[in-house]
Parts: structure tokens; sequence; C-alpha cells
């Protein structure tokens, strides 16, 4: 369903990535791990074209791409196929929490009001913000926000879901809460790409793993094979730093 | 010493001044506010040349004094504009132009400067992720800018540009140099009339802080009514 070749990606004289496959099938949660500073984020961002490759190619069922001859209208057609949560939450903060949910579904679907807001409604019921409807963002907690970047994603009705490191910006007893949601949203069937350092949550909620090391995917495979029977050295050796450090 | 019964005669003839000191007020306020948009807008996104050219600018007009870039566009101006209309053929007396045109032009010059720093601070104070987050969800750069940042960055520009108000409204009272009378000249030539000068003074001060103070009231429910909204 989504596949993602020869990503290479430099900015200015460092390249951060170097060459990276990666291909989803619908349906699965795929959690991409590893070191800080090997590309994990900006692997995604490529995804939707907030990081723009030097080279590569994307494909998202029919939609095809060549990142060196990237056009408006297809990164467009992905950007509406796509949603993705952040991992600063990035929800408008001149705008309420529902605003917030209803305003892509207005101005980039061109729903009616009516429309928009049921739909508003219904997700944020789903993320448990349903008594924060006409709060501002500077009225939340990190994890209220969170949820609300969670119900503005779900609610554009996207084919792939793109999770940049939702709970890294958290308060630790805040982290419980959205990963709850998470955890739903995968077990729903929604293909879901999640960016993480909690282990042990994507162990759990992933069908897959996928270890990114200096700009290069350096391992991949199944939860049990990745955490338990880890084969790359530098796996073995990342993993036992994560484990040390939780 | 002091004598309170020129007060009402001195107040009626020195309010004469408001309007149009008001109206100049806010037509500079309004021209330089978009020229230094401009230029900001210019500065963040680093327009090659445009930007060192805004750079330059800023450094000249913020570091002269107001007076002098007056006197300049009154002796400057009219020659220049003279030149321009006779190279097109026009029909035209540049030495005619009214003296507070030349104020106005050479006062925007000068707040421009300011406003774009202004705008700049405000444009900064913009959290770029909500861009990232809008583009994202397939917002164009213009749906960007109208829904999120627009309003983020009036609101927190507004405390600013009051105070930009202010700035000009006193700078105006440099126009009496060229001729052009405000509320400060109008003290002048009301006082120089019947020499009641610290009445006619007084006066003045007390109109300067009723609009002080209306500006400022109206720019702190202004930013009040849109934050509750943020």
């Amino acid at each position: 369903m989504l596949e993602l070749r020869d990503i290479r990606l430099s900015y200015g004289n460092s390249q951060i990535l170097k060459g990276v496959n990666l291909s989803v099938s619908r349906g699965d949660v795929v959690s991409i791990i590893g070191p800080s500073g090997t590309g994990k984020t900006t692997l995604l961002k490529c995804i939707n074209y907030l990081a723009r490759p030097s080279s590569g190619t994307i494909a998202l069922d029919q939609i095809r791409m060549d990142y060196r001859r990237a056009d408006k209208p297809t990164v467009q057609a992905i950007r509406l196929r796509t949603a993705m949560v952040f991992q600063q939450f990035n929800v408008f903060k001149n705008m309420s929490v529902i605003q917030n949910v209803m305003d892509p579904l207005i101005v980039v679907q061109r729903k009616s009001k009516e429309e928009a807001r049921q739909i508003a409604v219904q997700e944020l019921e789903r993320v448990g913000l349903s008594d924060k409807l006409d709060m501002y963002p500077s009225q939340l907690s990190g994890g209220q926000l969170q949820r609300t970047g969670i119900a503005r994603a779900l609610a554009v009705r996207p084919d792939v879901m793109l999770f940049d490191e939702p709970t890294s910006s958290l308060d630790p007893e805040l982290v419980g809460e959205v990963l709850k949601v998470i955890n739903d949203v995968a077990a729903s069937g929604m293909t879901s790409l999640l960016v993480t350092h909690e282990m042990q949550f994507a162990k759990k909620i992933s069908n897959r793993i996928v270890f990114m090391d200096q700009g290069v995917v350096a391992a991949e495979g199944s939860p049990d094979e990745v955490f338990d029977t880890p084969s790359n050295p530098r796996l073995a050796q990342f993993l036992k730093s994560e484990v040390a450090f939780q | 010493m002091f004598d309170f019964d020129v007060l009402l005669p001195d107040t009626l003839s020195i309010l004469s001044a408001v309007p149009l000191t008001l109206a100049l007020a806010a037509t500079i306020f309004v021209l330089s506010t978009i020229i230094g948009s401009l230029f900001a807008f210019i500065e963040q996104r680093r327009v090659p040349v445009l930007r060192q050219g805004v750079v330059a600018y800023k450094v000249v007009f913020k570091g002269v004094p107001m007076v002098i870039v007056i006197f300049l566009a009154y002796y400057g101006v009219p020659p220049a504009l003279q030149f321009l209309t006779t190279l097109f053929g026009l029909e035209y007396n540049a030495h005619s132009l009214p003296n507070w045109i030349l104020l106005v032009i050479a006062l925007t010059a000068c707040v421009s400067a300011f406003q774009a720093e202004i705008v700049k601070g405000a444009l900064n104070s913009f959290d770029r992720g909500q861009a990232d987050a809008a583009y994202s969800l397939g917002y164009t750069g213009g749906q960007m800018f109208r829904r999120i940042l627009f309003p983020q960055v009036i609101l927190a520009a507004i405390p600013d540009l009051a105070n930009s108000v202010m700035v000009i409204m006193k700078a105006l009272s440099l126009g009496f140099a060229i001729e052009v009378i405000d509320i400060f000249a109008q003290a002048q030539l009301t006082a120089a009339l019947n020499y009641y000068y610290l009445e006619a003074f007084v006066v003045a001060v007390v109109i300067y802080m009723v609009i002080a103070y209306l500006v400022t009231f109206s720019a702190d429910r202004a930013e009040k009514a849109l934050r509750l909204r943020m």
C-alpha cells in the first residue's frame, strides 16, 4: 500500500537518509525505532513532503512520485490521504479544540459546518475529549493537546496515520492516556506508522518493527524477532541501552 | 500666574487641530504598517538582494532623526517629483505639493523601519510547527496564512502597534517645522495670540493624554477579546 524506495536526504553536508526502503501493507502497524538523530522523524516527514528528499520514490496505492520531480498535485494527493501526529502537538493556538478538528474538514475538504461538527464531535469523543470541545490550547495539558492532534488527524479519514514521537514531549504521567488512544487507533485496523522510544508499547501494538541506524534501515522484523532475538549487533546494543534507561 | 479663564477658549482652539492630527496619524500608521509588513516578509523569506536592501533601509531610517528626514522630504521630494513629471511630459507643478503630504511621506519612511521590526518579532513568535501541521493536512499557503498565521501574528503585534500610533502622534509635532499644524503647533499658535503659553501647552498635554488613553484602552480591549478566543 505504501512503498518508499531508496530515499536520500541531506541537510548541507550531513546525509540524514542514505537510501531508505520501507513498505507497509494495509492494516499494518509499523513502529520505527532507533537512536536519536538517525532520521526516523525525517523519514516520516518525507512521506507527506514536510521534509524534501533529494531522491527516491514513493507509492501510495495508485499515487506515485519520484522525489526528484515532485509536483504540487501529487504532494497534495498524498497529503490528503495521510495524517500526521506531531511530537510538539502543533494544534492551532488560535482555535478551540473542536475548531482544530473542524477546520481542515471545512477548509480543505470543503465539508459543511454541520457535517464537520458532527465528525469532530465523534472523533473527540473517541479520544476522550467530549468535555473539552470549547477549550483553547492554552487551557489544556500536553496529553489533552496531543489527543486533540490525534482527533484532528483521524477526522480527515486518512488511509495512513503517521505518529511522530507522539509521547516524547509529554510529562510521564500523561503518556498513558495518549498511548491508550493510539492503541485504540491501531486496534481499529488503521494503517499506522509510529516513530517512538516507547519500546514496550511498540512491541505490544506493532506487527512489524523497523530499526533505523545512521540513516538506513539496519534491521526489521516482527516484534519478537527484533526485541527477543536481535541479529544486528547495533540493534542489540541499542535495545540494551534502552532497557537500562528504562 | 496660571489663568483659568483662557482654558476654555484655548481648548476649543487647540481641539480644532485634533481631526487633522488624527487623520495624519491614521494614514501614516496604515501606510507604514503595510510597508513594514512587506519588509518583514522579505526578511523572513530571505529574498535575495531585496533583503539586504531592507536591512540597509532600516539602519538608515532608524538612525537618522525624523526632523532631518522631514526637511529632506520638504526640500528633496518636490524637485525630484518635478524631474519625473517633466521626464514623462506631465503637466504638474510638483512644488505645489501640500506640506502635509510631504510630512506623511517623511514620517511613513521613518516609521516603516520600526513597523518592520514589530512585524518581524510577531512573525518570529509564531510557532512554525502549526504551519507543518496545516500543510500536512492539505492547507495551501494562503489558507494557512489566513486561518492560522495571520490571526496569531496580529494578536502578538497589537501592543507594539498601539505604541507605534503614539510614536506617530508625537512625531507629527515635528511637522511644525514645515508648517503642518497639528495639536502641538496649534497650541503654539494659540498661545502666540494671547501670550498664555503655559495654559496652551497644559491643554495640549491633556489632549495628548486623552488620545493616548483611548488608543491604549482600545488596544487592550482588542487584545483581550482576541486572546479570549485563543
